[in-house]
């Protein structure tokens, strides 16, 4: 069984006066409702360049039947330097938000119907990016 | 000007070698190289019913349109059969569901914030006791 670890540290000793945030975590990524680990991962980079004309931007996975109700996991950073450039994510018509030069996200994904895409889009600049998704296995079918 | 750092390390053997991640973000507000400076506060809900609830509302949080505010979330439990489903509200289709947290998973996403479309909904999977940590962090610029 493959393992997949996925941890975050968020702290700050300035946001709250007198005290300190800390928030430490840490996660063993596995199957929907089960003890068995995540099997597939897809990662890659690329760059997002600004649409000249009205754009929906560019689906950076398709939500699958396969994958419906499952637990898997996204991974997407913002590579760009510029603080005004950003990546808008989208999941189907909703907009989730905006990832600012350098910002990164982490999250579920359950596909829990196939209007779930995960759609990106760049706005002010060039975004170089970087994302992972990890995912339950899927059936291959063999041809007859 | 509030300084906030978030750190992700992620680890894989899913590969025949080793896959690692990690990244480091200072969270800024919008365009801009100054820092987040509000929040929410971090915060524990439990849940003792299967019922879709409003975890942060848009309306709360008016200052926070389509800018950089970000939310951590987290499902305490260890559990990892029971899950909290994670919504954003959608005046279209109702709401567009993000994913489901089961025991220990946490996300941290950006929210848009934009409209009550953008309400982060949740709802446990069972009736048996959960509790959920969670803090925004809001961009008021």
């Amino acid at each position: 069984m493959a393992t997949t670890t996925a941890s975050v540290s968020i702290s700050s000793s300035d946001l709250t006066p007198g005290t300190s945030l800390n928030i430490n975590a840490s996660t063993t990524c596995m199957k929907a409702g089960l003890t068995t680990g995540l099997e597939i991962i897809e990662m890659g980079k690329n760059t997002l360049t600004v649409a000249e004309s009205a754009s929906s931007g560019v689906s950076l996975k398709l939500a699958t039947a396969a994958g419906a109700d499952g637990a898997s996991k996204v991974y997407l950073c913002n590579n760009a330097t510029d603080d005004t450039f950003y990546i808008r994510l989208d999941l189907h018509d909703t907009i989730v938000g905006r990832l600012y030069a350098g910002d990164w996200l982490f999250l579920p994904w359950s596909q829990n119907d196939t209007a779930n895409e995960l759609v990106i889009q760049a706005f002010g600049g060039s975004c170089p990016y970087e994302y992972a998704i990890f995912k339950e296995g899927e059936t291959v079918v063999a041809g007859s | 000007m509030a300084t906030i750092n978030a750190s992700v390390s992620i680890s894989s053997d899913i590969m025949n070698y080793p896959v690692r991640i990690n990244k480091t973000m200072t969270m800024k507000k919008a365009g801009s190289c100054h820092g987040l400076e509000e929040t929410t506060g971090l915060g524990y809900k439990k849940y003792t019913a299967v019922t879709q609830v409003t975890l942060l509302d848009v309306s709360a949080e008016t200052a926070a349109v389509n800018k950089a505010s970000k939310v951590y979330i987290r499902n305490t439990g260890s559990d990892k059969s029971q899950y909290f489903i994670i919504t954003l509200a959608d005046t279209t289709d109702d709401t567009e569901e993000v994913g489901r947290l089961y025991g220990g998973d946490w996300l941290l996403m950006p929210w848009e914030a934009a409209s009550a479309d953008h309400d982060i909904m949740v709802q446990p999977s069972t009736a048996e006791p959960m509790t959920l940590e969670y803090i925004a962090f809001i961009d008021p610029s």
